[in-house]
């Protein structure tokens, strides 16, 4: 890594300012950033959205439950953009390999439940650690972090569960004056409306996949640079930054 | 005085910059969407608690007290941030436990008709649901501002400063071997200071990438590693002459 390259200041910060680096980053690439993940994410939705026939929140469950395989290409761009570098398509499809395969199981079934895997993401994806040595490693960054770790967690939970309730909130407002009521009443009985059943589902649906799609990159960013200003207190990158842009 | 960039001209960071009227900048912490949501949350639960309270005791008087007790609430959901903001130096208990203060633009304290008007305005930051339109305007602002605080030009920042380094160890102290800048004589100390926290082979790694500052060894000199002779440059920016 080479820490004279970063195209961030490192500084010693709390654990919640480091978040807000992130938030920071991800405004300073955003272009890049949407430009990659819009098309993965599009197509899974995509093929997600074709089994609301069969239950109606099955197409919520799967891209929650792919969030982070999804996740992958957010910090794929975002270890980029922290060198300044803009990310195209075509970068990501010849790091294709290193993005979307691998470390299925651990993504899908052990990180899916880790109330911090925003922060412990780079040790997996970037570090490329395996083993004993990955636990060695996430354990030390999670050291005296866990509390911090899980309140990147717990923000962003809250924020997309307001979010997505605000969409949905949005059709009843702007529904005609005397017309509130019957939409109301067609959240929960679906089946007495003309609007029907499948509707209500894509309409919850297609709006907890717009959250996503604008959430998920801030909330994968603020866990990367919390990484980073792990290895600031760790291992001093701070100071590594400043010698040698001074003296190298 | 500061090294010619040689990475991106500009690089990221959050900090606020304010100029004072004596021209003086300084630079304000604006705080983010994690550590308000969290803040929010903590100031939610105490609210929450007194409601309890306020309820408890009221409903004793029967219909007098629920007509109270809607009184009551009112005032702690408009009352409880404007109160705290202005009396426990710009935080609520919720802000207070999360280390971040409100400061109007400029730096200065909060004044009354800011604290009223940012909180006045959560009422649109609320809609449609649950502060949807603050989190987003927080999360698309560069200084992390929400409807409120953008009309009444206050900043909500980190107080707290985060400190890694001590007081650096004892060394025989040496001159460098050129006059250094400010930002460079800032980064030998910082260093020094974190002598505790680092192991020594990643203290004396960092040592070497600033090898150059150090004066060649003379032939009667005592053998001294990079660190330690770094750290000797250390003391004598520090005013150690020994």
């Amino acid at each position: 890594m080479r820490v004279e390259g970063l195209a961030v200041v490192l500084r010693p910060r709390s654990q919640s300012e480091a978040c807000d680096l992130g938030l920071a980053m991800v405004r300073a690439q955003a272009a890049s950033v949407w430009r990659c993940f819009a098309p993965v994410f599009l197509a899974v939705a995509a093929l997600a959205l074709c089994t609301v026939d069969l239950r109606g929140w099955l197409p919520m469950l799967i891209i929650f439950w792919l969030k982070p395989w999804l996740d992958r290409t957010l910090l794929f761009v975002m270890s980029r953009a922290v060198f300044g570098q803009a990310t195209r398509w075509s970068d990501l499809w010849q790091a294709r390999r290193q993005v979307f395969g691998g470390q299925f199981l651990r993504t899908l079934l052990w990180r899916r439940f880790s109330p911090w895997r925003a922060y412990t993401q780079p040790v997996e994806q970037l570090e490329g650690q395996r083993g004993g040595a990955r636990r060695k490693r996430v354990s030390l960054m999670l050291n005296e972090n866990r509390g911090a770790a899980t309140g990147l967690q717990t923000a962003f939970v809250h924020a997309e569960a307001v979010l997505g309730y605000g969409l949905v909130a949005l059709l009843w407002w702007f529904a005609p004056e005397n017309r509130n009521a019957g939409v109301w009443d067609w959240f929960f009985h679906p089946g007495a409306h003309e609007a029907g059943e499948l509707a209500r589902d894509l309409v919850f649906s297609v709006s907890y996949m717009a959250v996503v799609l604008f959430l998920e990159p801030f909330y994968v960013a603020a866990g990367f640079a919390m990484y980073l200003n792990r290895r600031v207190a760790l291992e001093a990158w701070d100071i590594e930054q400043e010698f040698r842009r001074a003296f190298a | 005085m500061n090294a010619p960039h040689t990475a991106a001209p500009q690089r990221i960071d959050t900090l606020a910059l304010a100029e004072t009227p004596e021209g003086i900048v300084l630079s304000l912490q604006p705080a983010g969407l994690v550590a308000r949501t969290l803040a929010f949350l903590l100031d939610l639960l105490i609210r929450l608690a007194i409601n309890l309270v306020v309820l408890m005791v009221l409903s004793a008087l029967g219909r007098l007290g629920g007509g109270l007790a809607l009184i009551a609430f009112f005032c702690v959901e408009w009352l409880y941030p404007i109160v705290f903001e202005l009396t426990r130096g710009g935080a609520t208990p919720g802000k207070g436990v999360m280390g971040l203060r409100v400061v109007m633009d400029t730096g200065l304290p909060i004044t009354p008709a800011g604290s009223f008007i940012r909180n006045l305005l959560r009422v649109a930051d609320f809609l449609p649901f649950g502060y949807a339109f603050g989190i987003v305007t927080m999360l698309l602002n560069r200084e992390f501002k929400r409807l409120g605080d953008l009309a009444a030009g206050t900043l909500v920042v980190h107080a707290k400063q985060v400190v890694l380094h001590d007081a650096p160890p004892d060394a025989a102290s040496i001159a460098p071997a050129r006059a250094l800048s400010l930002s460079e004589r800032a980064a030998i100390r910082a260093w020094a200071g974190r002598a505790r926290r680092l192991t020594p082979a990643r203290f004396e790694e960092l040592a070497q990438i600033a090898a150059p500052v150090l004066p060649p060894v003379q032939p009667g000199d005592p053998k001294r590693s990079t660190a330690e002779r770094l750290l000797g440059v250390a003391q004598w920016l520090m005013g150690s002459r020994g």
